[in-house]
């Protein structure tokens, strides 16, 4: 009834709009406007499509940008004679009227005889969808780029076309292979016809990104059906068999229960309700309540409550089996083609074939860059306790020394990339006077007692971790990465690493090489090997064994004051950082082998990547992959007491 | 025991000063004497006696044998979750069944399970029992795990690790990674043990209800003495005669022992698993009195910490272990305690709750530089004569 007072009062408005005909020949567009004036003026979500197919199908080169005035609100309508105009400014007073057609000026009005049209939310959203065709073909290589994406969130079946005719004009490549891609998914998702989909999903085997993979699983989506015979026509994926992991036994009966198919199963709880329900006098029909404290006699009262006709009888465990055998339970896609269902199953088993190959890369990536972690954090400990036997557990302090060096000279010098060139040599040089400070004043006196060295440095880790927390307070503190090592480097949709990471794998690589070269090829390196051998051989060689421990002390605290600084970029920066990485450190030591840098290498390798592995076998839990990387460290050892690279003949004995 | 006494001089005086510390605090106690002696403070002291405990079975390992163990507190935290489990659940029991009292149907046994799994392990996500709860029903069953457990532990790892002959820095380090796996392990929530929130509300002793704090704390710190007197007459007991001999033997050449014929492996792992069965009894004493027991409490550091009270008082020596422990955590507890008086020094005043970790740290520094034998070594200045050779 509405709709017919609406096209009388459209008729009649038609009729006394002389403006329209008047204008027809040089103003196209307020023609079709005033044919359809009502539907214009007072535009609803439901109607106003009706407008916009004749203004799209007129080709005006003036209906994008006045789509885009309408939507934006930006359309008046002169109370006079119902014209359609543009407003030069909308605060002036009075209001320069502007032609839609021509955009000249048409004259002026006072606010209260124009009426501004509103388009509401629903008509935006309509027009918008409207204006996607002008957007693709825009010349704007943005605009294109933004209509794809609108498409893409929320595709339509009619919008196929669009990008179609978008992809014969479009030269930018990037953006022709997101339309191509973009119309594949769409053909597969609202084909027509079943080959052309079949092809589309084909061609779609390999591509492992998360829009395809997106693309694909909806066609695989199943629902549980049930029926006395399996059903002829539907799209079976799997016949389910009731009281298996897939459908457990209950389940399936349950189903039956909500399609109508069986009565309903009395569950403990649903008993319990009903004998609630029927309590009178501290009695359920004659049977005392206290004496219901199992279930036994509670199963008997609901018996008797179903004599009494008080409650539905539950069926037995025989009904139930009878009930599930009389019935069929499949999983049915909701793709009703069974040739797009198998081939889209082939492709997303071949797709996740690939990703599974590729995740195993990613995974190794992690296990070196988290090598390549424990590798820094473990190197000095390799100097100190390897080479030396010293059993450093301030080693993590120095650690943690370094990491505030880097925070206090950015603190100085904001540009990040000079302030981390400046902090690295500072914390060596910071880290190398602490470390040849407590040699000189501690461990020096401790070298017989190496279990004593344990105790003396653990309170030097103590009292050090507490003054950092005094100066610089128990939070943690910032210590950011220049840009060029935010971001990571993607392969591709699965594998990728971040800068940082690789600039750490880097870092590890270096110190490996630049150590190797000192102990094998230097003079130092020499004597160092000598001193720690047989010291008094070596100073009966000319060699002072103070000067090379002290020496060599300083190397591993220096040392890990470097890693400190890598591992304050990517680690939080408190106090306890150190005391983090002790106990692993020791460890990458203990398993590699103690006494060359070759076994800490092996060590960090292989705990950095069986972790990464537990990890991939549940990859929700870190503390788990933790506890069982320990675990199988405490069982390495017991099989391999000296390491992975255990040293042979006389360096051994030490 | 009268040869016992002859060997080991210190076990009548240590018994002695025992039985008076426990008049003293009877004396003192709010619920039998003067009321001189807070709840608070009795508590204190019995976590204090129970540190004692475990620091003497640190010393059979690490004095006494040279295994130093920086697990110990695996053990002790063990034993304390082993009681915490019964506690808990007898506990959570009470409470449940009496508000499932109010119902209208009487609970089934099934309900009533439930209901307690779900009290127990909501804040966890859980709301069945984890197989490892099978017995903590009965404390008869849950008392047997507090030996049980940790000495089982304490028999697996050793015996692996002996075996393999890994001795000195690495069995150390060995030990540690035992502790911080079995920390992060209990830090997952779905092992069964709360996770971070560990085990709380340990101090309600369930059908006790009615029996104040001022008097359980004090039945608690008499049986903390009780089992220090116990441990440490078993220790002077295992420790003199020959078997001591020969453990002394294996700390100071391990070879020479093993030449000479013993089971070296046989004699660690037996002092490996009475150590860590007196540890797992001291955290089961410990943890009723702290009232809350979580993973953090078998963080490596606190056993780090052990091994410093022992070298502190001077291992190798029972009472060098009683006396390092009693005093070095005594000492924490009145320093960080906020009790100590701050120093002022014009520029900068001394808070001692931040500055005594530093100072202890550097005591341990000073103490292992200057005095090798720690604070048991000042008996020897007083009596000329060394205990422990």
């Amino acid at each position: 009834m509405t709709r017919l007072i609406l096209a009388a009062l459209a008729a009649l408005s038609f009729l006394a709009s002389p403006v329209a005909s008047q204008d027809a020949p040089d103003a196209p567009l307020q023609t079709i406007l005033q044919t359809h004036h009502d539907l214009v003026e007072s535009a609803s979500r439901r109607t106003v499509q009706t407008v916009l197919d004749d203004l799209i199908a007129s080709g005006l080169p003036e209906v994008p940008a006045f789509l885009e005035r309408w939507q934006a609100r930006e359309l008046y309508m002169r109370q006079s004679d119902g014209r359609f105009v543009y407003v030069q400014d909308e605060d002036a007073d009075p209001l320069v009227l502007i032609d839609i057609d021509s955009g000249a000026e048409i004259g002026t009005a006072g606010s209260r005889e124009v009426d501004q049209l509103r388009a509401n939310r629903g008509v935006q959203t309509v027009i918008g969808a409207a204006l996607v065709q002008f957007q693709l073909l825009s010349p704007d290589i943005a605009t294109r780029a933004t209509a794809l994406e609108a498409i893409d969130r929320a595709p339509e079946p009619d919008q196929m076309p669009l990008i179609a005719t978008m992809l014969e004009a479009e030269t930018d490549p990037d953006l022709r292979a997101d339309a191509e891609s973009l119309l594949l998914r769409m053909t597969i998702a609202f084909g027509e016809d079943e080959a052309e989909r079949v092809a589309a999903i084909e061609s779609l085997a390999g591509r492992i990104d998360v829009q395809t993979r997106a693309a694909l699983n909806p066609l695989l989506a199943t629902r549980t059906g049930v029926a006395s015979q399996l059903p002829e026509d539907a799209n079976i994926a799997a016949v389910l068999e009731p009281g298996s992991d897939a459908l457990p036994r209950l389940e399936a009966y349950d189903i039956l229960v909500e399609e109508g198919l069986a009565p309903a199963f009395v569950s403990a709880d649903d008993r319990r309700e009903t004998l609630i329900a029927n309590i009178e006098d501290g009695q359920i029909v004659g049977i005392q309540v206290h004496s219901l404290d199992n279930e036994e006699a509670r199963i008997a009262a609901y018996a008797a409550l179903v004599e009494a006709g008080l409650a539905p009888v539950s069926p037995t465990d025989e009904e139930v089996d009878a009930a599930l055998a009389a019935h069929v339970f499949y999983e049915e896609y909701r793709e009703a083609s069974a040739a797009v269902t198998s081939a889209a199953e082939e492709t997303v088993s071949a797709i996740n074939t690939r990703v599974s190959i590729l995740e195993m890369v990613d995974l190794s990536l992690d296990g070196i860059s988290l090598a390549s972690i424990y590798f820094l954090a473990a190197i000095g400990l390799a100097i100190t306790f390897g080479v030396m036997g010293v059993i450093n557990m301030a080693h993590g302090e120095f650690i943690m020394m370094g990491a505030y060096t880097g925070y206090v000279v950015q603190t100085i010098v904001p540009d990040y990339t000079v302030s981390i060139v400046i902090a690295l040599p500072l914390a060596f040089a910071i880290t190398f006077g602490a470390g040849v400070a407590m040699e000189r004043t501690v461990i020096r006196w401790l070298y017989s007692r190496p279990l004593e060295t344990l105790l003396a440095t653990f309170g030097i880790s103590i009292a050090l971790q507490q003054i950092t927390r005094q100066i610089f307070g128990a939070q943690a503190r910032p210590f950011t990465a220049p840009d060029w090592l935010a971001g990571s480097l993607s392969f591709n949709d699965v594998v990728a690493i971040s800068y940082i990471r690789i600039a750490i794998f880097v870092l590890g690589v270096l110190f490996f090489c630049l150590l190797w070269l000192i102990l094998n090829k230097t003079r130092l390196g020499l004597e160092v090997r000598a001193v720690t051998q047989n010291p008094s051989m070596a100073s009966s060689m000319g060699i002072n064994p103070d000067k090379i421990n002290m020496l060599t002390f300083g190397l591993g605290s220096g040392i890990a004051g470097i890693a400190g600084v890598a591992i304050g970029l990517f680690a939080q920066v408190t106090p306890e950082l150190g005391a983090n990485y002790i106990v692993q450190s020791f460890m990458t030591v203990v398993v590699g082998g103690v006494g060359n840098i070759f076994g800490t290498l092996a060590g960090a390798t292989m705990i950095g990547f069986f972790q990464k592995g537990v990890e991939w076998l549940n990859p929700s839990n870190t503390l788990a992959a933790q506890t069982y990387m320990i675990l199988f460290v405490i069982l390495f050892i017991q099989f391999r007491p000296k390491g992975i690279v255990a040293l042979k003949g006389r360096a051994a004995e030490m | 025991m009268g040869n016992l006494i002859k060997t080991n001089r210190s076990v009548p005086i240590v018994l002695a000063l025992l039985a008076g510390f426990a008049l003293l605090v009877t004396v003192l106690s709010e619920a039998y004497g003067s009321g001189g002696l807070s709840v608070s403070l009795t508590k204190t002291l019995g976590m204090t006696v129970c540190l004692c405990i475990i620091a003497l079975s640190m010393d059979m390992v690490w004095g006494y044998s040279g295994i130093l163990s920086l697990g110990h507190f695996a053990f002790f935290a063990l034993g304390g979750y082993m009681i915490g489990m019964w506690l808990m659940y007898a506990r959570t029991e009470d409470v449940i069944a009496a508000s499932l009292a109010q119902g209208q149907l009487p609970a089934t046994p099934a309900e009533l399970n439930d209901a307690i799994a779900v009290q127990i392990f909501g804040v966890v996500g859980g709301d069945s029992f984890p197989w490892m709860w099978a017995f903590s029903h009965s404390l008869v069953a849950q008392l047997a795990l507090v030996v049980l457990v940790p000495g089982i532990l304490a028999f697996v790892f050793g015996w692996l690790a002996f075996r393999s002959r890994v001795t000195g820095v690495y069995l150390s380090i060995l030990t540690q990674a035992m502790t911080l796996a079995l920390s992060l392990y209990l830090f997952q929530n779905d092992t069964g043990l709360r996770g971070n929130n560990g085990l709380s509300g340990l101090q309600n002793i369930p059908g006790a209800e009615a029996i104040p704090q001022s008097q359980i704390s004090i039945w608690f710190l008499w049986a903390s003495i009780a089992a220090l007197a116990l441990a440490y007459v078993f220790a002077a007991w295992v420790m003199s005669g020959k078997f001591g001999n020969v453990i002394r033997g294996i700390r100071d050449d391990e070879a020479r022992v093993r030449f000479l014929g013993y089971s070296v492996e046989g004699y660690k792992l037996f002092v490996f698993v009475v150590s860590a069965i007196m540890a797992g009894v001291a955290g089961a004493l410990y943890y009723p009195q702290a009232g809350i027991i979580n993973p953090d409490e078998l963080a490596p550091i606190a056993s780090i910490y052990l091994a410093v009270w022992v070298a502190i008082g001077g291992r190798g020596r029972l009472y060098g272990a009683v006396i390092g422990a009693a005093v070095v955590s005594l000492l924490s507890t009145w320093f960080t305690g906020g009790r100590a008086p701050d120093i002022n020094l014009g520029f900068y005043t001394i808070q001692w709750v931040d500055w005594w970790t530093v100072l202890l740290g550097l005591g341990f520094v000073l103490v292992t530089l200057f005095a090798p034998k720690g604070l048991g070594g000042l008996v020897d200045l007083m009596t000329r004569k060394g205990e422990a050779k």
